[in-house]
């Protein structure tokens, strides 16, 4: 259950680290707990265990004596082979421990791993794009945390510490985020500022130097009752084709006389409710909460995971809703972190980028006024209704035409766009309702697409690009003369969009949208407040958009 | 057939070297000459009496209509060339492709990561390189093939050089 189960050994070079630590000049080098090896290792040990344990099993379920006669001899050899394998594993552990370190100062963040193949890995605070504090189940146990952070200026963008005691790994996430914010002034008083802020594995609390980052204080936006989890699960699209299957294969039964059929059943049940576990598990006690260094995201049964995404990180969202979720009015938002798409894991991927697994339509609201504080427009909340349930002309959007109505005969009237002065708003979908929003300035490069059908009927795809992940903005059959001056007017928002944006340290950089300068301790304008998300939500919306619209 | 352009109006395009056409050319000789070389192995051997099975009709038809396919695209070639055009506007670059499946795309200069140089060996040969601009976004497969070497590295320091001054961050 530890979220990369590697082992560690000479062989993986990252696994590892370099002992040129010691030369570096500024900050401290701090190591990670020294548990550590042991709670991430605890999957090589259990895996071996059940590879002797299984072969046991199966001689004592098959009747033969549990040790064969040739056994004594042999036991010894056995013993002391088994005894230098683990003792090789906790050497590897212990050494990779040993050679992990890390340090903050100045602006960057460094980490060294590696016994044999060194890797120094360095990584600019103002590129963080995330940071998430993972604590498995074992880890949990332990009161410790791994701290995870994306950054995006390198090729592989997760820079993991695994493991630090839960209260360093929050300290440090606070440190870091003020540097990245720029909250905390002077990169030049990095080092002592860095490192005091860190507590060492060690030693019980930051040295008395130099005040650590006092952690941002949070607002509670939403949260997802496990009730509508679970009614979600089994409304997804997932379940859907369960039943069709389980019907499927009992009719085909039926009329074959053929027991087989049943049979497939049983290994696809497994599958399915390891499946629905999963979910359960990473969906369980979702939180949303928001603080001035960002969203914060909580989840987890077992395993829990918070997630920090710092303001104006988020490349795009979508919304969207299967149609058994509709009587119901729920919702689920994925969005475009970049770094998220680009993990390895693809199961981690998924859940990572999931901003609300389930929600009303209020809560959606108090997400997109987190993610997209200024929604650019004066009647936001029409305009995502709109977005999210109307067809034709509701809410400002501009549809496929008339004339490609045999390209896509149910969606026509929903397929369409909506420019406000922020964000690029796509819609699709009559049966699976899709809403896409990308803020203009995270559009990274956009293209105009048609194929010969498409010409025929004088319509173009537009699609923007955005970072690697869930989210694939493209708008389908728009007109052809809408598609195109879509693609100017989108280039020149996109550009002004960028100028306005000039720092990457969020809470410099000037935004005339805001209106009160976020500083720690105030809560991120556009915040909904606890009491009542849903209302405040949605009237802060239209007071702000009054305000700028 | 006379298509409208997807492209907005009014844009000086940059049109690719002509000499590209070779380097196309070459490389369509190679993929298609091998995979019907391939194709038609089944008909040799009905016809030397070794293989039975594929009837005559159908070991005659998959090749002819792979070669049929493979001239149709040789017609293709040049027109595809020519569609081939980039323009460098103030702010983004543009860059079109295609004839039945027209695409154009812009590239702001902020957005550009790094931007790199490819020179196949049939493009050495013949004095031309393909200019690749990538963004943050895995979707900007954005490149311009076949530009004269000089042109190559100018519109390389050119884009390098204005990325840089309007770079953004992500």
């Amino acid at each position: 259950m530890t979220t990369d189960g590697q082992l560690p050994g000479p062989a993986q070079p990252p696994a590892g680290t370099g002992p040129e630590a010691t030369g570096t000049p500024d900050g401290e080098w701090l190591r990670v707990h020294p548990a550590s090896p042991f709670v991430r290792g605890w999957v090589a040990l259990a895996a071996i265990t059940f590879f002797f344990g299984r072969d046991l099993f199966e001689r004592t379920l098959q009747g033969q004596p549990v040790f064969e006669d040739g056994f004594a001899r042999r036991a010894p050899w056995l013993l002391g082979g088994g005894a230098a394998v683990l003792a090789v594993a906790v050497l590897g552990f212990v050494l990779t421990w040993y050679f992990t370190k890390y340090q903050v100062s100045g602006g960057y963040v460094r980490v060294n791993t590696g016994l044999l193949f060194r890797q120094h890995r360095q990584a600019r605070l103002d590129r963080v794009q995330a940071i998430d504090i993972v604590q498995p189940l074992l880890a949990r146990i332990f009161g410790l945390a791994e701290l995870k952070f994306e950054v995006a200026d390198a090729g592989e963008s997760a820079v993991r510490l695994a493991y630090l005691r839960i209260d360093d790994a929050r300290q440090l996430r606070a440190t870091i985020l003020a540097r990245a914010s720029g909250a905390e002034a002077g990169f030049g008083a990095g080092p002592a500022a860095g490192a005091a802020a860190l507590p060492g594995p060690g030693s019980p609390s930051a040295a008395s130097f130099a005040p650590p980052a006092p952690e941002a204080p949070e607002i509670q936006v939403l949260s997802v009752p496990p009730s509508r989890l679970v009614g979600s699960l089994l409304l997804s699209e997932q379940s859907f084709f369960i039943v069709v299957g389980g019907f499927a294969s009992v009719v085909l039964s039926a009329l074959t006389d053929n027991r087989a059929f049943y049979f497939y059943l049983v290994p696809a049940a497994l599958g399915l409710a390891a499946s629905y576990w999963n979910f359960f598990n990473k969906g369980y006690n979702f939180t949303a909460a928001v603080s001035p260094d960002g969203i914060r995201l909580r989840y987890g049964l077992l395993d829990t995971q918070a997630q920090t995404l710092p303001p104006g990180r988020i490349q795009a969202v979508k919304i969207a809703q299967p149609p058994l979720w509709r009587p119901f009015g729920w919702y689920r938002m994925q969005v475009n972190v970049a770094g998220y798409g680009t993990s390895g894991n693809a199961v981690e991927g998924n859940t990572r980028t999931i901003l609300l697994p389930v929600g009303k339509f209020a809560d959606v609201l108090a997400m997109l006024s987190l993610v997209l504080p200024d929604p650019g427009t004066d009647r936001p909340a029409e305009v995502f209704a709109a977005g999210l349930t109307g067809r034709d002309s509701d809410g400002g959007f501009t549809t496929t035409p008339r004339r490609a109505r045999l390209l896509a005969p149910l969606g026509w009237r929903r397929n369409g766009f909506a420019a406000t002065d922020t964000a690029l708003l796509i819609r699709s979908g009559r049966w699976w309702r899709d809403l896409v929003l990308v803020p203009h300035q995270r559009t990274q490069s956009l293209a105009i697409h048609q194929g010969p059908v498409a010409r025929r009927f004088r319509v173009a795809d537009l699609v923007l690009h955005t970072t690697a992940g869930p989210v694939a903005p493209r708008l389908t059959q728009a007109g052809l003369d809408e598609a195109r001056q879509l693609f100017d007017e989108q280039s020149a928002r996109a550009r002004l969009a960028r100028k306005r944006q000039t720092t990457e340290q969020w809470l410099r950089q000037v935004v005339p949208a805001v209106e009160p300068a976020p500083v720690p301790g105030t809560p991120v304008p556009g915040a909904p407040y606890p009491g009542a998300p849903a209302i405040e939500a949605r009237t802060h919306y239209q007071q702000e958009g009054q305000t700028h619209g | 057939m006379r298509t409208e352009a997807i492209d907005p109006p009014g844009i000086d395009w940059q049109r690719v070297s002509p000499k590209y056409v070779t380097v196309r050319l070459v490389e369509w000789a190679l993929a298609n000459i091998a995979a019907i070389l391939v194709l038609s192995a089944p008909l040799v051997f009905v016809l030397l009496g070794w293989w039975r099975w594929p009837p005559l009709w159908l070991a005659i038809t998959v090749p002819a209509a792979t070669l049929l396919l493979a001239l149709w695209r040789l017609v293709l070639i040049p027109r595809q060339v020519r569609a081939i055009g980039y323009a460098e506007r103030d702010e983004d670059l543009l860059v079109r492709s295609g004839i039945f499946f027209q695409r154009t795309m812009a590239v702001p200069y902020g957005r550009m990561q790094y931007v790199d140089i490819a020179v196949g060996p049939v493009e050495r040969g013949m004095g031309l390189c393909t200019v690749k601009l990538h963004t943050a976004s895995p979707g900007t497969n954005a490149r311009i093939p076949g530009l004269p070497a000089a042109e190559g590295a100018r519109l390389r320091e050119q884009l390098a050089s204005r990325g840089e001054a309007r770079l953004a961050g992500l």
